[in-house]
């Protein structure tokens, strides 16, 4: 506008008219740029509904006739309201177990009691790995190599703004086999660049693992200034250096040591007895009770942004119904514990979203085998009520929606990367097409 | 015959003789012999042929035989290849299983005097044992200027630093 024109209009204008019209033509001009496609004013980083996402993948083959639905009784008692009493055929068959105080997480959030694994085969590596990348699995895996499209880990390691550490992203499984490979990807631009830290904590913490990483030799901070200088100087010689890295995440110096000293004192803490019966259960302590308190540890020592963890010990079903419903309590009671150490860690409490789901359930057809209770078994071999999961979002009042049960079919297990990526503001700066899913606005306030 | 067919006669004459008269005197010449053949060289690995990364077993079990000087046994190995797949940042994890096996009481390392008595030698062996070839010029001059120029510089703290630098996780 030049200085002419501003003067002629100026003279049919009036003055306070002219410059409140002129302030907000200026305001627009700076504002502009910055409202994003999707309508929000600022980029998503920045704009969180909470700072910490766990994930727990209730995994290992879940029917929602035995979950959700409580055909048996209230099996997890934790994350359902209600009391419905065990089934006296399988009561004999269970573990005795406290009862966590407090209210059921069911109250504390959204269930979802028709979500779907909708497409691919429902094998459990492919039910994790749709889990943590948003993508059905619908050609081969190869399960000794790293998924092919991006893990929830790498988007917010990436997409966030500034770039997190990978001591703020754990993904924490229960068994080794292919699933140390979903802490990354080979996608093109993500990578073990963006990755996860990885832990398996049954195998590192070990008589092992205490045999061969619980004393190493410490150096002092001059040995260490001789050793960097030395190690440099060997690097600067070779001539590949750079293809050294990506290979694996990596942890810079510092959390390399924080991570180091953490293996140690888990090692150390187990050698004294303390992770014997860290819960006070006895002999009812499953694996998948001592993966969940190992996440619990890294929790407290690290407070992650995301960290993912799993159990499977339900999977027994396919030879051990009753057991299977066992361990569905057990796995009930992990989360229940899990989600009192977050309240109780300073930092996470009240500002972090717990998000259940199973990876894909069971079959509604039995197999023929009984265990001692009479009971038969079930596999998963991709019949419909295989596909037929639930999903629970949990978290402070104000951030999640309080007691919300939604009874319609709704929600996808590709739908969960995308609520993370929401919850933790980084879910609009990833490139469009990349992820099919939505986000499960019906739990979000 | 006139005199021009004389001429030519005695030309085709003159040619075959000096024809004939080549291949004798070159027949007769004594035969030169070359043999070809290569010089010994004692051949070494370079490290800018070095990309392979070690395996997870190639890196455990090269370790343990450069820490403790003999192989280690496939129970052994089998364990350690687990712990190492139990965690992600496989450096970290190299890094830590190094430093255990360097505080071991059966290590087999060469004693700090050991190096000081023949730090050119120490400088050979360690290149040839650690890295599979010897070190150039200026990798032994500034290793042997480093020794000599910091006596709490420890074969441990040359062992630890070579063992988790770039090069000793490729062959």
């Amino acid at each position: 506008m030049n200085t002419d024109t501003t003067k002629n209009m100026s003279k049919y204008i009036p003055r306070r008219d002219f410059l409140k019209k002129t302030a907000m033509a200026a305001a627009a001009t700076v504002v502009a740029p910055y409202i994003l496609p999707s309508g929000r004013l600022f980029a998503a980083t920045g704009n969180r509904v909470a700072n910490h996402v766990v994930f727990c993948l209730f995994a290992g083959g879940i029917r929602n006739i035995e979950s959700v639905q409580k055909q048996r009784g209230n099996l997890m008692p934790s994350l359902l309201s209600g009391g419905a009493s065990v089934d006296p055929i399988i009561a004999a068959g269970m573990d005795s177990l406290p009862t966590i105080p407090g209210s059921s997480l069911q109250s504390q959030g959204t269930l979802f009691n028709q979500f779907r694994y909708a497409q691919g085969p429902t094998g459990h590596f492919n039910g994790h790995s749709t889990a943590i990348t948003g993508s059905y699995t619908l050609q081969d895996l190869n399960i000794k190599e790293p998924p092919r499209n991006p893990t929830v880990f790498e988007y917010y390691r990436k997409h966030s703004d500034p770039n997190q550490s990978a001591l703020n992203a754990w993904w924490v499984s229960n068994t080794l086999g292919p699933y140390p490979s979903l802490n990354y990807s080979t996608y093109p631009g993500y990578g073990a660049l963006y990755g996860a830290n990885y832990m398996q904590p049954s195998t590192l913490i070990s008589d092992d693992g205490l045999n061969a990483l619980s004393n190493p030799r410490i150096f002092s901070s001059s040995e260490g200034e001789k050793i960097n200088s030395l190690r440099n100087f060997f690097n600067d010689s070779f001539a590949i250096q750079s293809q050294a890295e990506g290979s694996s995440v990596s942890n810079g110096m510092n959390d390399s040591d924080l991570l180091q000293s953490f293996i140690r004192q888990q090692l150390i803490n187990a050698q004294n007895g303390q992770a014997t019966n860290p819960w006070g259960v006895g002999a009812s302590m499953n694996g998948d009770m001592y993966n969940v308190y190992y996440a619990e540890q890294i929790i407290q020592e690290f407070n992650p942004e995301l960290l993912v963890v799993n159990m499977q010990g339900v999977d027994i079903c396919h030879s051990n119904f009753t057991e299977y419903c066992n361990n569905l309590r057990k796995a009930d009671y992990a989360v229940g514990k899990l989600w009192q150490t977050i309240q109780n860690t300073p930092g996470m409490a009240n500002d972090t979203i717990l998000i259940v789901a199973p990876e894909h359930g069971r079959n509604l057809e039995p197999n023929t085998i009984l265990d001692s209770f009479g009971q038969p078994a079930i596999d998963h071999t991709s019949d419909s009520t295989s596909r037929e999961i639930f999903c629970m979002v949990v978290g402070p009042a104000g951030k999640v929606n309080q007691g919300l049960v939604i009874n319609d079919i709704t929600g996808e297990s590709i739908d969960i990367v995308p609520t993370i990526g929401h919850i933790l503001g980084f879910r609009d700066s990833i490139p469009g097409g990349m992820l099919s899913g939505r986000v499960l606005n019906e739990a979000i306030v | 015959m006139n005199m021009l067919d004389l001429n030519n006669k005695l030309m085709r004459y003159i040619l075959y003789a000096s024809i004939s008269l080549l291949f004798i005197l070159n027949s007769c010449k004594k035969e030169t012999v070359f043999v070809y053949e290569v010089d010994p060289v004692t051949s070494r690995k370079d490290d800018i042929n070095k990309g392979i990364p070690k395996s997870t077993v190639e890196f455990i079990s090269i370790a343990y035989s450069d820490v403790f000087g003999n192989t280690i046994s496939q129970n052994n190995l089998s364990r350690l290849t687990l712990l190492y797949l139990a965690f992600g940042d496989k450096r970290l994890i190299e890094d830590l299983l190094v430093k255990n096996m360097l505080n071991s009481p059966n290590v087999s390392l060469m004693s700090n005097s050991q190096m000081r008595s023949d730090i050119p030698g120490f400088v050979q062996t360690i290149y040839s044992r650690l890295f599979n070839r010897e070190p150039n010029e200026l990798e032994a001059f500034s290793l042997e200027k480093s020794i000599i120029d910091d006596t709490e510089l420890t074969p441990e703290l040359i062992y630890y630093s070579m063992m988790t630098s770039d090069e000793y996780r490729y062959y």
